[in-house]
């Protein structure tokens, strides 16, 4: 479970979020939705303890990510926007490398590294290096990455950026995988769509906060119409320009 | 431990880059053999040029008999050309190097007393061995000259030293050995370039090559500590910069045979004993480098930026050493204190085969060891900054 309580975060003059408190299930999809430079991606990024917050908690299955970093970070998968691979390294070589960052023994490593490779259908191109990956391929990789560990909170920061429909499906269907291997799954998105086929949970941030949190039915109902997109901006507090 | 895994990886993902790592080791592999080319070329001129002849030519010879049978009593070598219109152009075409011009009345104004001048063509923006020709041809005509001046005034009666109550004599000790001396004098310079060159690209691959490549965020969420990830990147780029050195080291111990060092009366041997000690006091200074290069490198926004960065950086620590070349700086405590005037004042004493202390070492390597350790401080000071993501 991953509990958010408050969180707020100034980068010299801009207020990137200003209050957001939400709580993702564990065996749940919970979507962060919400327009460009509302905040989504900072508060992922306080919860992967890249930056702290300057007020408020983040909890990692109980653990704050503040006073216990480490412990924080075995126990969720980040995958933030746009990461990249190291290129001259093979996909697989990109996986080990994290999977021996956090501390898996070579027989846990190997096993692991099998099953993902498995799972995301990468056998035809992990062994090359990574140069020259299409996109997809390469978020399959980056998704191995955070998933080396075996964690139990995964937190994708939008995921289907740059992937063709195909790519997309593929996607979603893992992701729909990780819920159903009772994982608490995290991700951001602006596609309406997306969320409406993944999600049990959305949270609409805005502007630093949280506008929404609820059931996309709820969302439906609360904004009184069954436009999905329609229902966001209205929740979003965003203008048509 | 994370330590060696980053370490182990940062090392491989820079190997793999073929072109970069060319490039980072072309002064290690280039650097000795021209240095070595140079040596060969001046000892080989500093030795021929005694036995060389003076060559030029001459219009006119036959006004001063007297004259050229002089000169070509003295080593010359003189081609007599029959007269034109425009000299110069004898010059300017490449066709002659040094071409002396008699005038017809030579004879006339000899037999007068008056001043004779002779016209010497030469064009001074050739190679310094036609500048030697001028000089020395100047030096046999104004020998003859006194000598005629002389014998003109004890004809009438006046003592020769009259006319130069104060005359000079320079005696040059420059043997060949000391120019051979002067040039293994900048050898160290190429050294410690050749360390920073090692580490150059390496230093901007894991800093701010990593952040542009979108993989330091993911890299940071890693539950390693700061420090390991940020020394693991130190030491890779150390790795690389001993690797330069030694690449340097062992093309210098094959193209150093080929100076002809025993030509010159000169028992200089670079081995392996000189080759290990050189290694020796120079893996802080690597230390020191791979710190400094990370350091400034995090500081930047994109693998450009930090190029350029860089570029600027290793003139600092190279600076010491050619203003310490021309000024001589004898090796003291305190210069032991300074990193790379400490290491390339040490590596002069070694190649000379001069004896050095064992404390000038020690203080050397403890006090760069020092400098790269802050220096290692502050990388991981600026990782455990959030603005590290840029």
């Amino acid at each position: 479970m991953i509990e958010i309580n408050n969180l707020a975060k100034t980068f010299k003059e801009v207020t990137a979020v200003r209050d957001v408190s939400f709580t993702a299930q564990d065996s749940r999809i919970t979507a962060l939705l919400g327009p460009n430079g509302a905040g989504k991606s900072t508060t992922f990024r306080i919860l992967s303890t890249v930056i702290q917050a300057d007020s408020g908690t983040a909890l990692v299955d109980g653990i704050d990510v503040v006073k216990d970093p480490m412990g924080a970070r075995r126990k969720i998968g980040v995958m933030p926007h746009n990461a990249g691979l190291y290129t001259r390294l093979t996909g697989l070589e990109n996986i080990r490398y994290f999977g021996t960052l956090q501390g898996l023994s070579k027989g846990d490593l190997e096993a692991r590294v099998d099953a993902l490779v498995d799972n995301l259908d990468m056998a035809d191109f992990v062994s090359r290096r990574t140069q020259g990956f299409s996109q997809g391929q390469r978020i399959k990789v980056a998704l191995a990455r955070a998933l080396v560990h075996d964690p139990k909170h995964v937190v994708l920061d939008e995921p289907t950026n740059g992937l063709d429909v195909m790519a997309t499906r593929a996607l979603r269907r893992i992701v729909k995988n990780l819920k159903d291997e009772g994982r608490c799954v995290l991700f951001s998105s602006h596609i309406m769509q997306e969320v409406d086929a993944l999600c049990d949970h959305v949270i609409v941030i805005g502007k630093g906060e949280v506008k929404f949190d609820g059931s996309i039915e709820a969302l439906r109902e609360n904004a009184g119409t069954d436009d999905l997109e329609e229902a966001f901006i209205q929740m979003a507090g965003i203008e048509e320009e | 431990m994370s330590f060696t895994t980053v370490l182990k990886k940062e090392c491989l993902d820079n190997l793999r880059d073929r072109r970069t790592l060319l490039s980072s080791f072309s002064l290690a592999i280039l650097g000795p053999i021209f240095f070595v080319g140079i040596m060969v070329f001046v000892l080989e001129r500093a030795l021929g040029e005694s036995d060389d002849p003076t060559v030029f030519s001459v219009i006119g010879a036959q006004y001063a008999p007297a004259l050229m049978a002089y000169l070509e009593r003295e080593n010359t070598k003189v081609t007599r050309l029959d007269p034109v219109d425009d000299p110069q152009t004898l010059v300017t075409s490449g066709q002659h190097d040094l071409v002396l011009i008699i005038s017809p009345d030579y004879g006339d104004r000899y037999e007068k007393g008056n001043r004779n001048t002779l016209l010497l063509i030469n064009d001074s923006s050739k190679l310094s061995s036609q500048r030697r020709h001028l000089s020395n041809l100047r030096g046999l005509i104004s020998n003859y000259s006194r000598t005629i001046g002389l014998l003109r005034l004890q004809l009438r009666g006046v003592d020769p030293d009259l006319t130069r109550p104060i005359t000079t004599q320079s005696v040059d000790v420059a043997s060949p050995a000391a120019r051979a001396l002067t040039i293994l004098a900048s050898l160290p310079y190429f050294l410690v370039l050749a360390i920073f060159m090692g580490g150059f690209y390496l230093a901007i691959d894991t800093t701010a090559g990593e952040r542009e490549h979108g993989s330091l965020e993911p890299l940071l969420t890693q539950p390693i500590p700061r420090a390991q990830l940020v020394l693991g990147k130190i030491a890779a780029t150390s790795v690389f910069s001993t690797l330069s050195l030694l690449v340097f080291l062992t093309s210098l111990n094959f193209s150093i045979p080929f100076v002809p060092f025993e030509r010159i009366g000169m028992s200089l041997e670079i081995g392996l004993g000189q080759l290990g000690s050189i290694l020796l006091v120079c893996l802080p200074l690597i230390f020191f480098a791979a710190a400094l290069l990370t350091v400034v490198a995090s500081f930047a926004k994109s693998y450009k930026e930090a190029q350029t960065y860089l570029t600027i950086v290793i003139f600092i620590p190279t600076m010491p050493i050619i203003i310490a070349q021309f000024m001589n700086v004898e090796t003291t405590n305190t210069i032991m204190l300074i990193p790379s005037l400490a290491q390339s004042t040490l590596m002069t004493d070694f190649i000379k085969g001069e004896p050095v202390a064992n404390l000038h070492i020690t203080l050397s390597m403890l006090a760069t060891t020092l400098y790269a350790t802050f220096l290692s401080y502050v990388a991981v000071w600026l990782y455990n900054r959030e603005r590290i993501l840029g």
